[in-house]
């Protein structure tokens, strides 16, 4: 065989090889099911993706799947779910904010990042007011 | 070359899989969080095109090597000794590269691809650079060629090196026997690695031996009763193949490309985080501020 054909056939089989271990962790369930269930965690998450990120107003998604915080110097940071954890970004005066209801839909002006709709319930107007006047 | 040899890491990738599996299985009841499917695929799919990337630019490195080789001092001969020799110098040089390639943002654009995950498992390791050669990367072992080691067994060892650092990249394992720790790279040493930890950013570039951070200063502990947080500063959040290997290739291109002139190529060689109005944190400046929240709170 030609080192080509030894090459090609090697990245096929490290191809079928990636795809059977992500089958298997989709089978085993691996993954879990996070969410944001209490302000404690709200918090933690926030340090983690801020350091030092100390949040004064807090409003969590009814589902848990992510939430918007206020910190004393007014700014304000988005976390959503990704995958097993969370991520997060600071929002400023260029982020697309929607209400809909009880509903806030954010976009952070970043593609991959996507936009995050979170169930606020009745907190959702007073939220979306303090986005439209972001001043960073 | 006066020798040639076959590519010890072709061999272990069976075993690289068999114990995926089996730490797959090990955290589906402890903790399936560990692994996420999706980033798991993501994790693999850059180390199979970091093997692409190898082949494609594999035959230009060897060239340069071995034009290099055309300039050695000496010729270090093929005996035991010499296999030592250049498996330790190798490790000190793989410690220079990893260290510049957190602390240079070019060096970082390839390496991120290795720590953008928030997980840290054993498919973590295979998450490997397709940038490497447009980073210069391998210039980091020319000095192995000048002083006249084969490049051959630079390979060689380096692909040992590889081999060594796969087993690293688990929680599965807590602390070996101090002697162990001391001397060699471990689990617990390189959790800390690819940590976001303040106290942990760009600490413990060690490959296999630890030696070299405890030599130079950039050594430091795991500590039990805090949490481990994986991946970088700004988190990717996604799982978009293409945007994990580029992304900080696109930040350099935005950035120079917006900077005023003076500071332009700052963006290239100056930390990850750097900026020339203040605006974004390095990670010497998130350490500083943490450590400096820790002296303000009070003693109890």
């Amino acid at each position: 065989m030609t080192p080509l054909v030894i090459t090609l056939l090697k990245l096929g089989g490290s191809i079928l090889a990636i795809l059977f271990l992500a089958w298997l962790a989709r089978l085993l369930g691996l993954g879990g099911d996070v969410r944001i269930r209490s302000e404690e965690q709200a918090r933690a998450i926030a340090d983690e993706i801020i350091s030092g990120f100390d949040p004064v107003g807090i409003a969590i998604d009814r589902a848990g799947m992510g939430a918007l915080m206020r910190d004393a110097r007014g700014r304000h940071l988005l976390i959503r779910r990704h995958g097993a954890h969370f991520a997060g970004r600071l929002l400023d005066n260029h982020s697309e904010t929607r209400l809909d209801q009880n509903f806030l839909t954010v976009g952070t002006g970043e593609r991959t990042f996507g936009r995050v709709t979170l169930n606020l319930g009745k907190e959702a107007q007073y939220w979306a007011s303090g986005l439209r006047h972001l001043n960073i | 070359m006066s020798e040639t040899l076959f590519n010890p890491v072709d061999y272990a990738v069976p075993a690289f899989i068999l114990l995926i599996i089996l730490e797959m299985l090990w955290v589906r009841n402890y903790a399936p969080e560990k692994y996420e499917p999706r980033d798991t695929l993501t994790s693999l799919a850059l180390g199979t095109g970091s093997t692409v990337a190898g082949a494609l630019f594999g035959g230009t490195m060897l060239a340069i090597a071995m034009w290099g080789y055309d300039y050695r001092i000496t010729t270090i001969p093929w005996t035991w000794w010499a296999w030592i020799a250049c498996f330790v110098l190798d490790d000190f040089f793989y410690y220079v590269f990893h260290r510049s390639a957190h602390r240079v943002r070019w060096f970082w654009a390839a390496h991120v691809n290795h720590h953008s995950s928030q997980h840290y498992n054993l498919s973590t390791a295979l998450r490997q650079t397709w940038t490497g050669f447009f980073a210069f990367t391998f210039l980091f072992r020319l000095p192995l060629v000048f002083i006249g080691f084969d490049p051959a067994m630079i390979l060689f060892v380096g692909a040992i090196n590889l081999i060594y650092q796969f087993w690293i990249h688990t929680e599965a394992i807590n602390k070996f026997p101090r002697w162990f720790e001391y001397i060699m790279n471990t689990p617990s040493h390189h959790r800390v690695h690819h940590a976001t930890n303040p106290r942990y950013l760009d600490r413990n570039y060690a490959g296999v031996f630890i030696i070299w951070d405890r030599m130079f200063g950039t050594f430091t502990e795991e500590i039990e009763d805090e949490k481990i947080r994986y991946g970088i500063v700004k988190q990717l959040g996604t799982f978009n193949l293409l945007w994990s290997v580029f992304h900080e290739w696109a930040g350099i291109a935005r950035d120079i490309w917006s900077a005023p002139w003076k500071h332009k190529f700052s963006y290239a060689w100056r930390p990850p985080g750097w900026s020339h109005d203040g605006s974004r944190d390095t990670s010497d400046m998130i350490r500083q501020r943490w450590l400096d929240r820790q002296h303000e709170q009070p003693a109890e």
